[in-house]
């Protein structure tokens, strides 16, 4: 009897404790959508070509600060992107197919507010869009963000001026053989050409030719091509060429201007076939003129190949002032790079593994590495 | 250990089950006849010393589909010299071969240009690589070869277009290589 009482009494005091133990339900939940958070100088926005089903890339927008993935904006086919001069839209030149994967061709720019993500608007192009690798010069707006071009190659290459405000194409205008737009100030287009030079077209308020003028040569694109994947810089872009060679080019003035051209290279890495390479060759924090370069040791042939280590210079100096070797951090090798502006830059680094990194780009130090951002991360763009 | 002689039992099982004996001696013998031809095949080791010194040129390799003898001598591999300035999916592995499109892609009119060097006969090639368009991705066998590559200022030499851009349906499958002719000095 007594056996029986003390189990009753256990029994009880369990029971007890598991409905004590019970926490109240879960109450019903809202459907929502995410808002974004304020602008930060730490986001970036990835270009995933997504190689292995290249009608679906899109651009992740990715915080360098709470190693979050904002959102995504699709980006169609073989797409080119940037961001509008105040930093508020994304433009993503795309290409889609009435069925999916084949059909009917449309060109279009998409125009993405980066508050929501949502497509504002669009402009629908001429089936001659450059079909190419990301890089600034696919589309870009003017300074002033009146006007906004855009690559076209067929292969006869050439560019359309399009208004954004009145969304419509304006003009195409030929190039004759000079490939890409490099804007500068309200109403400039340059282009890269066959022979090294630069050609630049100056519009009219409306946007149509008023004149055009070609550079002298500023590379040799026989012996050490340039890349055309540009660095801004605060008065144009900086090209490295596949052996190392920095050329500046000062798109202020109606002209460019070429600074002397310098090299990443000292003899000894030269004598170790020390190269720039990847997808996107170099970013600069403007106001501290930093360069980050990603190197590898190659050859013939290897200006595709990412960085085994990520070089800093002194774009003032020209002298090498880090080597931050990617090996030790357990990352493959580096295919893109990007800075922040800011004061407290964050440098992003996009590796063959498709993974991206975030450093402090002051000091070098790892601070996350986001597995995965895609599947071919190969353009990082910021505001 | 019970649980242990279970699980030996269970993949010797099932290793029988999936592996003949023929396959065995097969495979012995391919491993015995490749070690042989080794020693014995022509190759310019030049340009894979090349190579070496740059790990990664091919960026991409693809997963073996094939035993293959020698690199070089594979139509499968991103090694295989025709595929010298090859950026894309190799349409050999897609269905098509080194110098067919696959069924259902149609051929791109306009394409990029490379030379390469056939290690066999000692001779550069002007070779042409040709885009398979109307298709999308393949994604399988991608290279990632860029020998005498140039940038997109110099289109007749660079592999970063799609060179479907001009075919009624412009989606890239794969690229093919093309023997044009002897490049001549």
């Amino acid at each position: 009897m007594k056996v029986c009482l003390v189990r009753a009494a256990l029994l009880f005091l369990a029971t007890s404790t598991q409905l004590l133990a019970v926490p109240p339900p879960l109450s019903a939940e809202h459907l929502t959508v995410t808002t974004l958070p304020a602008n930060s100088p730490h986001r970036v926005y990835v270009l995933d070509e997504a190689f292995n089903n290249e009608i679906d890339a899109r651009v992740n927008v990715f915080d360098g600060d709470t190693y979050e993935r904002l959102g995504q904006i699709d980006a169609g086919f073989t797409p080119g992107f940037n961001l509008s001069p105040d930093g508020k839209t994304t433009v993503v030149g795309t290409t889609y197919f009435s069925r999916g994967s084949r059909g009917t061709r449309t060109d279009v720019v998409e125009f993405t507010d980066n508050a929501t993500l949502g497509v504002a608007h669009e402009i629908v192009l001429p089936t001659k869009r450059a079909m190419t690798l990301p890089s600034y010069f696919n589309l870009g707006y003017s300074a002033d963000g009146h006007f906004l071009y855009v690559s076209y190659i067929t292969p006869a290459a050439s560019f359309g001026v399009l208004d954004p405000a009145q969304g419509k194409v304006v003009d195409e205008i030929d190039t004759a053989g000079c490939v890409l737009v490099i804007p500068s100030g309200p109403n400039r287009v340059s282009s890269i050409c066959e022979s090294g030079r630069i050609m630049t077209v100056t519009l009219d308020a409306q946007g149509h030719e008023a004149s055009r003028a070609m550079s002298d040569a500023f590379f040799d694109p026989d012996e050490d091509p340039v890349f055309v994947q540009g660095i801004p810089t605060s008065d144009g872009y900086a090209f490295l060429s596949f052996l190392g060679q920095m050329h500046e080019v000062d798109l202020s003035a109606a002209q460019p201007a070429f600074h002397p051209a310098w090299s990443l290279l000292n003899a000894a890495d030269q004598a170790q076939r020390w190269r720039p390479g990847g997808t996107q060759v170099g970013a600069i924090h403007r106001r501290s003129g930093k360069l980050f370069v990603p190197m590898h040791r190659g050859g013939e042939g290897s200006h595709k190949q990412g960085g085994t280590e990520i070089w800093v210079f002194d774009m003032k100096t020209h002298q090498r002032v880090a080597r931050w070797p990617l090996a030790p951090l357990k990352l493959s090798s580096a295919i893109a790079v990007q800075v922040s502006q800011d004061d407290a830059p964050v440098m992003f680094v996009a590796t063959e593994k498709a993974d991206v990194a975030v450093f402090d780009a002051s000091t070098g130090t790892l601070r996350h590495v986001e597995k995965q951002l895609g599947q071919t991360p190969w353009l990082f763009l910021n505001p | 250990m019970r649980s242990i002689d279970r699980l030996f039992e269970h993949s010797s099982r099932s290793l029988a089950r999936h592996t003949s004996r023929r396959s065995l001696i097969a495979m012995l013998g391919k491993i015995l006849t490749g070690a042989a031809l080794v020693p014995l095949l022509p190759a310019d080791r030049s340009s894979r010393a090349q190579a070496a010194d740059a790990p990664g040129t091919e960026a991409h390799k693809p997963p073996p589909r094939k035993a293959a003898t020698v690199k070089s001598d594979d139509p499968l591999s991103c090694d295989y010299w025709k595929y010298c300035a090859v950026d894309g999916f190799l349409c050999s592995c897609c269905g098509g071969s080194a110098n067919s499109c696959p069924p259902g892609t149609a051929p791109s009119p306009i394409t990029w240009i490379g030379t390469c060097h056939n290690p066999a006969d000692g001779r550069d090639y002007i070779v042409s690589y040709n885009d398979c368009c109307g298709k999308t991705s393949c994604g399988n066998c991608e290279c990632n070869r860029n020998e005498r590559e140039k940038p997109m200022y110099r289109p007749s030499r660079n592999n970063d277009l799609n060179w479907c851009m001009a075919n009624a349906d412009s989606n890239y499958h794969c690229s093919v290589s093309v023997i044009l002719g002897v490049a001549e000095e």
